[in-house]
């Protein structure tokens, strides 16, 4: 069974002329890293919101591995799919930086200890141990990005979704992202990226799924290490 | 006389606070581009907001120094004299945009400025086409992509008409298309005498400026000519600037 099912699916913004989501239809497998990319405008962030049921499509179907979205809580979607939003002020709301990566363990019940010991490797890992005790919402554009990612990965969710992971960060902190990505994945954790940056996804994906307009116009499936094949 | 005068510049966000500026000097003539890079959190966006005019203005920040706009001392404008002089888009354009629609929030500058309604259209129409987004003018920004947002909170300073334009990582999120446009677009600005800071990451995009200042926590690590600078692959790797 696919991870992820979308059928003829469809979305619209009220007041848009245009469907900002036409007709997609598209299979996810769990243990991969599928990257969705496409011009401004042209729907990923909203084809990444419809997979995990922040927005309800206005047509068709979205399946979480055989079980319509539609009819799952956000909580329920949420403890199976971690999501990293495009602009981390809107996922940021704790006291401080550490409260704010152990905020999903501690929701979900896990041990103090070892909420701890995770937080602690995140905090060392995205170098953000300096700021342990800042108030989020204080850092740089770049350190907020890093501490929602870092917040959704400490989770362990099966799988992630990463809207636009890369904007604000400096091209050191973006090889250490890459380097993070790809080692969860080699341990069988998948995930959609959604980027504009083609250099960071073309060192990540096994897919890569273009959009215009609201519409699939390109899949590709990687072929050997320098390129894809449709 | 310089467009930008900086002089022994430091800035803390509150009293006791650590310094995130500390004592950067420099001078941009008008017409000329800077391009600041460095690390997430080296200070590149309090820069910006202190030669905006925004951090002199905040009520526990602690700005020491000098920064002269066209030889007026900007600590002693108000805001909207600064309005005048300096337009900022910020790296987040979601803390910018307020206005129900894309034609609203490009109008508002220029109504604010009491230009008469003729021009305010002009203005507002001629952003619009030249950014490329003339097909926007009915959204609700809110309802936009993440680069079209940035799009729209550019055209919105553009239609101000500031001589000295600062932009944070504007084209951080935008596909290839818009940034060459973008880049384009701030050529021309520059050619016809604006003086434009820009906060960027990728250099490439922006090799017509004239000078790139490297920072590194909070400090001046390195400024020159763009050229030269963006050339020197050991430097700006050691600065963990490129891979």
């Amino acid at each position: 069974m696919h991870f992820l099912t979308l059928t003829q699916v469809n979305f619209h913004y009220p007041k848009l002329s245009r469907m900002a989501l036409e007709n997609i239809n598209l299979e996810i497998e769990q243990k991969s890293i599928t990257a969705i990319i496409g011009p401004n405008g042209s729907g990923k962030t909203t084809l990444g919101k419809v997979m995990i049921g922040i927005l309800q499509a206005t047509g068709g179907k979205v399946l979480l591995q055989g079980e319509p979205v539609s009819e799952m809580s956000l909580a329920q979607i949420g403890r199976r799919i971690g999501y990293v939003f495009q602009n981390p002020d809107l996922q940021l709301f704790c006291a401080t930086v550490a409260e704010e990566i152990g905020f999903g363990l501690v929701n979900q019940g896990w041990e103090p200890a070892r909420v701890k010991e995770k937080v602690d490797f995140c905090l060392e890992f995205f170098q953000l141990a300096e700021y342990r005790h800042v108030f989020p919402l204080l850092l740089s554009q770049g350190e907020k990005q890093r501490v929602a990612i870092a917040s959704v990965l400490v989770a362990e969710n099966e799988f992630v979704i990463l809207d636009e992971p890369t904007i604000g960060l400096d091209a050191y902190r973006k090889k250490i992202l890459a380097g993070y990505l790809r080692k969860i994945a080699s341990i069988g954790r998948g995930m959609v990226l959604i980027s504009h940056d083609m250099g960071f996804v073309e060192h990540l994906a096994d897919r890569v799924i273009q959009l215009e307009k609201g519409r699939i116009v390109g899949d590709s499936e990687r072929k050997g290490r320098n390129g894809y094949d449709t | 006389m310089e467009a930008v005068i900086v002089e022994d510049l430091s800035y803390r966000y509150w009293p006791e606070g650590p310094l995130v500026l500390k004592n950067m000097n420099f001078r941009m003539a008008r017409g000329e581009m800077l391009v600041i890079t460095g690390l997430s959190g080296c200070g590149k966006s309090t820069l910006c907001y202190c030669l905006s005019g925004i951090a002199g203005h905040r009520r526990d920040g602690v700005m020491q120094g000098q920064i002269l706009l066209d030889g007026k001392d900007i600590q002693k404008l108000r805001a909207a004299s600064l309005a005048l002089e300096v337009g900022i888009v910020f790296q987040d354009p979601d803390s910018q945009l307020f206005s129900p629609s894309v034609e609203d929030e490009i109008a508002f500058g220029p109504e604010n400025l009491c230009l008469p309604p003729g021009d305010i259209r002009a203005r507002v129409d001629e952003v619009l086409d030249l950014l490329g987004i003339s097909s926007l003018i009915e959204a609700n920004p809110y309802h936009l992509s993440g680069g079209e947002k940035h799009l729209v909170a550019l055209a919105a300073v553009l239609a101000l008409d500031p001589p000295l334009l600062i932009l944070d990582e504007v084209m951080s999120q935008l596909d290839q298309q818009a940034v060459q446009r973008v880049a384009d677009v701030l050529k021309r600005l520059k050619d016809a005498g604006k003086t434009i800071i820009a906060v960027e990451h990728r250099l490439e995009t922006v090799t017509f400026a004239d000078h790139l200042m490297v920072l590194e926590r909070g400090a001046l690590a390195r400024w020159g000519p763009i050229e030269p600078m963006t050339a020197d692959r050991e430097f700006l790797a050691a600065q963990h600037l490129i891979d």
